[in-house]
């Protein structure tokens, strides 16, 4: 097992940089997310991880180990693939010896490792069936244990539920989950999927345009994230925002809305946070969080159309504002009509209206 | 994956070799070409890769301009031959590729002629020369001897394999939801076909026809087989231009071959990606 | 022309449209392959050759008892013909194979100038064979390019008669198969090493393999298929081997490079025997028939697996 530390990580592809610096501690047994829209550089990260790609500058250490020049087939990493590169032309028996064997053990201490991880994964049954006509998670666990049978000190798994049906991938968590819990290895997940992150890692590291955006437990980047990117991009849906000015009432400071109305009064640390009265800000708020209101000076939109999905309904307000609430299936909404709504201070979240940054926590970032 | 700078160096010096062994005799040939007579049989120290003295009478020689220094012009210039390559090639490369087409089509989205697949690569698998005998009977009997629409034919039956074979995968991967809609629409099939079809598959028709017709124009056997005076090819010429009252034409047959040879190779590039294909009898695509 | 494919016998009409298209193909494969056969049979019974002054279907006038097939038993030339072929077979097709598959192992990656290079490598089997035969003719001349390159690496003066010397002129001869032939397979082994999934290798280098160990437990078992596709279709190309051999050598000197299609081009032009010849090709149809039905069933079912 092994801890992973990237310093300064850069990637570049002839003109076009994939990678601008990346810090990233991930400690040992940690199961860490790198979260991303496709593009954002999170795979590259991997395969330099890996040694699948070389870093154009900066430095990889396992541990205390510095990783430059070390070829990918002596890293001592597990890597599970997006199709999980089964060699479909051999048995289950021979993929989960592939390893051991090319690195040319003992016959008989091949066969027991082969055993021992067969019985774990419950493949035993399956051993010797052609790889080519078995069903997706048996897949999975055939590519986790052809890897985990080297004991690798890393696991990486590049998207491996991304080709799956989406009734199946739930099961395909909870077993990818139970795995990692029973190897207690250090994994790095990377994924398009917030959900697959959320449910699953330690720690989540989203990632957009090359850049680390925000590091943080699934709970963390969901309720305090640092930009709007990551605000918009973790949830689902993700935070409403608004461009709105501040404007100071008797009451107290407010955002002014525009047409939706204006805000309700902003806590006072919030306040104290906003440095300049003058400039515009995001005005930041969970569809999850929104309650229907009552008084006169709510903010309003008019309801556009709903989604009923399952237990709850999703409402989209205003013409092109994408905005939308969430509500539970009994909140009575009628599309055409005005929704009057309200949020809690403790609720909101303000946004440099340019930067993007979270007000109060500049400092935090980049 | 990273790449090693020995590696590299192997690379390039195995490729360079290799480049230089493919382009050895195509070079020497084309330098020939060019060359005058006094330079056809140089050896040794007088022995060039390049003309001392370039020059375009192996060309005007060819196309019948006399010259003192060899001991006769030629009784029959290269136009004919030309002609002969272009006229059987052409046609031969329209029959083989209509009769494939439409058989394709049939088989693959009919059903039809389920033995043309086999019957069609057994057709390639036997040697001409092992038919020949009884073609060249018939082909006597039916004055098809030496004329160049009979020469056509044949070409256009030995060719009928890869025709087939090309259009059939090249129907196959065509997606049939535009055929599907134009027949709800009320339009025949055979229209459809015509109308539809066929014009969408313009490239891959252009192709397969130009592949085939690299084909028909590379023979020489069977053109030796079936023509003998008016209407030899290129290769049947260019094998008859030596004899013992000219001595080695050298410089004259390399233009010849240069002339015979461009069309093959500026093609071939244009239809690279189909190569494998064509060459594959479709079971393989690049 | 309303709703005619919705019409219940738009079956019947596809069949008919079905049969209607193939039929110039078929009607073409009848002509030249089914009705030639039965002829060719009926001839190969009887001693008539085009000389004899009947026309060809009178020749049952000189049916001789299979004398032509007993003949062929006992033809030396012919027996040796067919050992020059295979020979040939034996030497060529396994050099093109590995060339080719040595040159595709080196073009699998990306690398400045490989689209260039890969379209010169491929020149040389785009050029007429009987053009290729012409080249190496020249080449090879005893006072010629090749010896001239051979004088200047060794120093000496190099003067092998290589079209006019028995063992030479073989050797010749499967130099210009190899020269031109090695492409094809190159083109068709770099499309099947360019099939094999990069995740796979990529899977078993991280798993450790080192680069044998990953061609042969990968990439060769992927690959086998399409290597006895590029090995199936060389073996029956290199078995009609005529052009360029002919045009160099003329299956000389003696019969020193006479191989089958050679032999048969000879017996037919020169000895007109016929009727013989005729045998000959159905001898040599059926024994080919026999070894292509397996080879055949093979790539029939590759094509499958394939399409």
């Amino acid at each position: 097992m092994s801890a992973i530390h990237l310093r300064n990580l850069v990637k570049r592809f002839g003109a076009f940089t994939a990678l601008k610096t990346m810090d990233l501690d991930i400690a040992d047994g940690e199961f860490m997310a790198i979260l991303g829209p496709s593009g954002c550089g999170k795979s590259t990260t991997m395969n330099m991880i890996a040694g699948l790609e070389e870093p154009s500058s900066g430095s990889i250490h396992f541990s205390d180990r510095d990783m430059a020049g070390v070829p990918m087939g002596k890293r001592n990493v597990g890597f599970v693939f997006q199709n999980y590169a089964i060699f479909t032309h051999m048995t289950v028996r021979q993929n989960l010896a592939y390893g051991p064997t090319m690195q040319r053990a003992q016959t008989a201490e091949v066969n027991k490792k082969v055993a021992e991880m067969a019985d774990f994964l419950q493949l035993t049954e399956l051993l010797d069936r052609k790889a080519d006509k078995l069903s997706v998670n048996i897949l999975q666990r055939v590519a986790i244990g052809r890897s985990a049978i080297l004991k690798p000190a890393i696991f990486l798994l590049d998207e491996p539920l991304s080709n799956v049906d989406a009734a199946f991938r739930a099961v395909m968590r909870t077993e990818l989950k139970q795995l990692q819990r029973q190897f207690k290895q250090t994994m790095v997940y990377v994924t398009h999927d917030q959900l697959e992150a959320m449910t699953m890692a330690d720690r989540i590291a989203v990632m957009d345009h090359g850049v680390l955006q925000q590091v943080g437990t699934p709970l963390e980047v969901y309720n305090n994230p640092v930009n709007t990117f990551v605000a918009t991009f973790i949830g689902s849906p993700g935070m409403n925002l608004v461009k709105g000015t501040p404007t100071e009432t008797k009451q107290g400071l407010r955002i002014n809305l525009g047409a939706i109305g204006k805000s309700p009064i902003l806590p006072p640390a919030l306040a104290s946070n906003l440095k300049s009265r003058n400039s515009e800000v995001w005005y930041g708020f969970r569809p999850e969080n929104i309650t229907v209101g009552t008084k006169a000076d709510d903010l309003s939109l008019p309801i556009t159309f709903t989604e009923r999905i399952g237990a709850r309904t999703i409402v989209h307000l205003g013409e092109g504002l994408s905005m939308k609430a969430v509500f539970d299936n009994e909140t009575p909404v009628t599309v055409g009509k005005t929704l009057n709504f309200t949020l809690k201070p403790e609720h909101v979240l303000l946004f440099d209206g340019t930067s993007g940054v979270r007000i109060g926590m500049e400092a935090a970032h980049g | 994956m990273k790449k090693s700078i020995p590696f590299e160096v192997f690379r390039y010096a195995m490729i360079a070799l290799a480049l230089v062994v493919a382009l050895i005799p195509i070079a020497w040939m084309a330098s020939m070409a060019f060359k005058p007579v006094g330079e056809w049989s140089a050896t040794g120290a007088d022995l060039t890769w390049w003309p001392k003295h370039p020059t375009l009478f192996n060309f005007n020689f060819i196309f019948g301009q006399s010259d003192t220094s060899l001991i006769v012009a030629l009784e029959k210039t290269a136009a004919k031959p030309i002609l002969a390559s272009l006229l059987s090639s052409i046609f031969g490369t329209l029959i083989a590729i209509s009769a494939g087409t439409a058989a394709a089509y049939g088989l693959s989205r009919f059903g039809a002629g389920k033995n043309l697949p086999l019957a069609l690569i057994q057709l390639r698998i036997f040697p001409p020369m092992a038919v020949m005998i009884p073609v060249m009977i018939m082909w006597a009997f039916l004055r098809l001897n030496d004329t160049w629409f009979g020469l056509a034919l044949v070409y256009g039956i030995v060719t009928l394999p890869f025709a087939f074979w090309l259009m059939k995968t090249f129907f196959d991967d065509m997606p049939r939801e535009i055929e599907e809609a134009a027949l709800v629409e009320g339009c025949s099939r055979w229209r459809v076909f015509t109308r539809i079809t066929l014009p969408m598959m313009r490239a891959p028709l252009a192709s397969a026809a130009l592949f085939v017709f690299i084909m028909n124009w590379s023979d020489y056997l069977i053109a030796l087989l079936l023509t003998s005076r008016e209407w030899v090819t290129i290769p049947v010429y260019m094998a008859s231009l030596s004899s013992s009252m000219t001595g080695q034409l050298y410089g004259a047959k390399a233009a010849l071959g240069l002339i015979a040879a461009i069309p093959p190779l500026v093609l071939g590039i244009a239809i690279q990606k189909h190569l494998v294909r064509g060459l594959t009898f479709g079971a393989l695509k690049q | 022309m309303s709703g005619a494919s919705l019409q219940p016998d738009s079956a019947k009409q596809a069949a008919s449209l079905g049969f209607k298209l193939t039929l110039p193909a078929q009607l073409l494969v009848l002509f030249i392959a089914v009705f030639p056969t039965l002829m060719q049979i009926y001839i190969s019974l009887t001693d008539w050759s085009p000389l004899s002054g009947a026309n060809w279907w009178m020749a049952y006038g000189f049916w001789n008892n299979f004398a032509n097939y007993f003949d062929l038993l006992q033809d030396g030339r012919f027996w040796g013909a067919l050992r020059r072929t295979g020979l040939v077979m034996l030497v060529c097709v396994p050099a093109e194979f590995l060339l080719g598959l040595a040159l595709a192992t080196l073009f699998v990656d990306e690398f400045r100038g490989k689209k260039i290079f890969y379209s010169i490598l491929l020149m040389p089997m785009m050029v007429v064979p009987a053009v290729a035969g012409y080249m190496f003719y020249m080449l090879f001349q005893s006072t010629g390019p090749i010896n001239h390159i051979l004088s200047t690496l060794t120093g000496s003066t190099v003067s092998i008669a290589w079209l006019s010397d028995t063992t030479y002129a073989m050797i010749a001869v499967m130099i210009a198969d190899i020269w031109q032939w090695t492409p094809l397979m190159f083109l068709i082994l770099l499309a099947g090493l360019a099939g094999v999934p990069e995740d796979q290798i990529k899977a078993a280098t991280l798993l450790g393999a080192s680069a044998r160990q990953r061609f042969i437990t990968i990439v060769i078992p992927r690959m086998k298929t399409i290597m006895i596709i590029a090995l199936s279709i060389r073996l029956i190309e290199n078995f009609k081997i005529f052009d360029t051999l002919y045009i160099m050598t003329g299956g000389g000197p003696g019969t020193a490079t006479e191989t089958i299609s050679v032999y048969f081009y000879k017996v037919t032009t020169q000895d007109l025997i016929w009727g013989y010849v005729a045998a000959l090709a159905l001898f040599i149809l059926v024994v080919l028939s026999v070894v292509a039905v397996y080879a055949m069933k093979r790539l029939a079912l590759a094509i499958e697996v394939a399409a």
